[in-house]
């Protein structure tokens, strides 16, 4: 399907996963409010999986309309440098504050024990997924390609895996048929981006993040857990410590911060960019499931039938 | 411990026969356990034994609708548990003012002419016996027999999200320390209901908050009727429910199982039988209604009457109670009121 702002472009210096015939589709930004109305759920494991490899895409979706929320299914237990339990702190309320940072609605946390959601039940996670794309009307998910090679983390693919699951049934009556009690509808999520979380991973889609970098920075900075995102201050004050400071870290904590993802966290979405004649650019694996206005058998029936 | 408790409040019961045979027990040790005194017709739907309480209550009807605004939660595996061990206690508690839910987590499909036969009879019977007992009924459709295959987790969060839609104050379900239960279905549902109850009520929104963003409340249960299973059973039991005025409404719920449980349709099938031999039975009536409630009352509660007729009741059905938690800070407040000295 091509839309404004879509082109596609043969893949140029690299080799994309694609289907026979299939090519690299690259999303500039689509001017107005083109998906005014519509919802996209951000699910990610950890507090920067988004920010490190969608943080572009969610933002460049809200400014075209998009509503969007994150929802993130691990306690980020075994990072932070601390405690277990201050790690869990830590994360939390830095993921709240990277939320608040891209513009997302609202933010859920599952806090599923982290580095073991392949030993949860993942029906128990699919279900509560499936309650809140009900809840929230989901149109469009931004997650972890379930199929993706390369995955080290159990707790990506667990979490890509109840999540490509919960986008249909989401949609069948008799699936958690209790939500229905509730007032809460089927509602089939029909778009997909999956992430490139590993080197390798197919995608189809390259977005022009361009003009929402300082965005993803934002995300990528209240990343201090986990991420990176604190490291300009850290590198800062270590030179201090030596009688020493780098320009480009600036004067203060959060200008260090800001300046060392610029510089040196971005380097994968720069040369994706480049590749494909843009500054700053994420890849996906697009999956497609609206269903065109009119099928073929109801425009036959309605073409063909004939009075009795 | 139980056996402990047991010893005060039973003592009535000590010298009483099991299965009309005398007890072996040699004179200077007392029983722990006592064997469930059984109707002449053997339909084992009491327990074998029973472990009593001290503080056995016997819980009566009670006039007006002192329950009313409250919701009760019938919590089955299957389409014949609720209606054959407790069916008379749900009645009783809906007269009296409760909201009942009949709720169901397996799919019942292995009884039944075939797989589809049995799911579609079961579901049919479970709305069927929800309203012989004045309930609204639900179904999970768990694979039957196989929810030791189950996510006990997930089957608890789907639990408490019902709890909480539908406001749950008190629920009836099977005990899930029933000992010598040979169906994991009743095993499974017995503890996902026991773990759901107080976990969809914790303050603070840390269970499931996203449901709490969906509107709903916490539920606040504080009432567990927790039903013996027969016959291989052996429960604690600390009260017992007089169901003597709501008997019939307990035949008609079992009437209603026509897949499941041996009420169902058998009176019909005996006065057909009957009728090809040339004979009648007068107490089956002259229609397959009235021999069904017969069959179902004659035959099947007299385990029920004669659980009953140990307490001076008509009918009967026992359980294993869990009240409200006594709160204790009204007690520590009043002792530092009464205690707390000028510095």
């Amino acid at each position: 399907m091509k839309r404004r702002g879509i082109f596609k472009i043969a893949s140029a210096g690299v080799r994309p996963a694609l289907a026979e015939g299939e090519q690299v589709v690259v999303m500039k930004a689509e001017p107005g409010q083109p998906h005014r109305g519509k919802v996209f759920a951000a699910v990610h494991a950890h507090l920067d999986d988004i920010p490190c490899h969608g943080s572009g895409l969610s933002a460049k979706l809200m400014s075209e309309g998009y509503t969007g929320y994150i929802v993130r299914t691990s306690n980020d237990e075994k990072y932070g440098g601390r405690s277990t339990a201050e790690n869990i702190l830590s994360n939390e309320q830095e993921h709240i504050r990277m939320g608040a940072a891209v513009g997302f609605k609202d933010v859920f946390d599952f806090y599923y024990q982290n580095h073991e959601m392949s030993g949860i039940s993942y029906l128990d996670l699919r279900g509560r997924l499936i309650l809140i794309f009900r809840l929230l009307k989901v149109d469009t998910v931004i997650s972890f390609n379930p199929w993706g090679h390369g995955e080290e983390d159990p707790d990506h693919w667990v979490t890509g895996r109840a999540v490509e699951e919960a986008c249909w049934m989401a949609g069948m009556p008799n699936d958690f048929h209790e939500h229905l009690l509730a007032g809460f509808q089927p509602h089939t999520v029909t778009e997909r981006y999956y992430l490139c979380a590993r080197p390798g991973q197919p995608y189809n889609r390259v977005v022009d993040i361009g003009p929402h970098i300082e965005k993803k920075i934002d995300a990528i900075v209240e990343c201090k857990s986990r991420g990176n995102g604190n490291r300009g201050s850290i590198v800062r004050a270590e030179l201090a410590r030596q009688g020493k400071k780098l320009p480009l870290l600036g004067n203060d904590d959060r200008t260090a911060d800001r300046a060392y993802a610029r510089q040196f966290l971005l380097d994968g979405d720069r040369e994706c960019g480049r590749q494909h004649g843009l500054e700053f650019a994420e890849k996906f694996y697009y999956i497609d499931q609206r269903r065109p206005a009119a099928l073929k058998a109801d425009e036959y029936i309605r073409n063909n039938a004939v009075s009795l | 411990m139980a056996g402990g408790l047991a010893l005060g409040g039973a003592a009535a019961f000590q010298s009483r026969p099991a299965r009309g045979q005398q007890s072996n027990l040699p004179p200077n040790v007392v029983p722990s356990a006592y064997a469930v005194p059984k109707s002449k017709f053997h339909a084992s739907l009491t327990p074998d034994y029973h472990t009593y309480a001290s503080d056995l209550v016997i819980e009566r009807n009670q006039p007006g609708k002192p329950h009313q605004g409250k919701v009760l939660a019938a919590i089955q595996a299957h389409s014949d548990d609720i209606t054959l061990f407790c069916a008379g206690t749900v009645a009783k508690l809906v007269d009296e003012g409760y909201t009942g839910y009949l709720i169901r987590v397996s799919n019942d499909e292995k009884s039944g002419t075939s797989v589809g036969h049995g799911v579609v009879q079961n579901e049919i019977d479970n709305r069927e016996a929800a309203k012989a007992l004045g309930c609204k009924a639900f179904s999970f459709y768990y694979r039957n027999h196989r929810m030791d295959d189950c996510a006990v987790i997930e089957i608890r969060q789907r639990l408490i999200f019902l709890f909480r839609l539908l406001q749950v104050n008190t629920v009836i379900v099977m005990d899930p320390y029933d000992h010598y239960d040979e169906n994991p279905d009743h095993i499974m549902v017995g503890k996902a209901v026991e773990t759901a109850c107080w976990m969809a009520g914790t303050g603070g929104g840390r269970e499931y908050p996203e449901q709490l963003k969906a509107g709903l409340k916490p539920a606040q249960i504080n009432e567990k009727y927790y039903h013996c299973r027969s016959p291989q059973g052996h429960n604690l039991i600390n009260r017992v429910v007089d169901i003597s005025s709501y008997i019939d409404q307990k035949v008609r719920a079992n009437v209603a199982n026509k897949a499941k449980g041996p009420a169902g349709d058998s009176g019909a099938r005996l006065r057909r039988e009957l009728a090809k031999r040339g004979r009648k039975l007068p107490l089956l009536g002259d229609d397959d209604d009235t021999a069904n409630f017969q069959y179902t009352k004659t035959f099947l509660m007299e385990d029920f009457h004669a659980l009953g007729q140990q307490y001076g009741l008509e009918y009967a059905e026992a359980f294993r109670y869990i009240g409200r938690e006594r709160d204790h800070q009204p007690a520590v407040r009043q002792y530092v009121e009464e205690h707390s000295a000028p510095l």
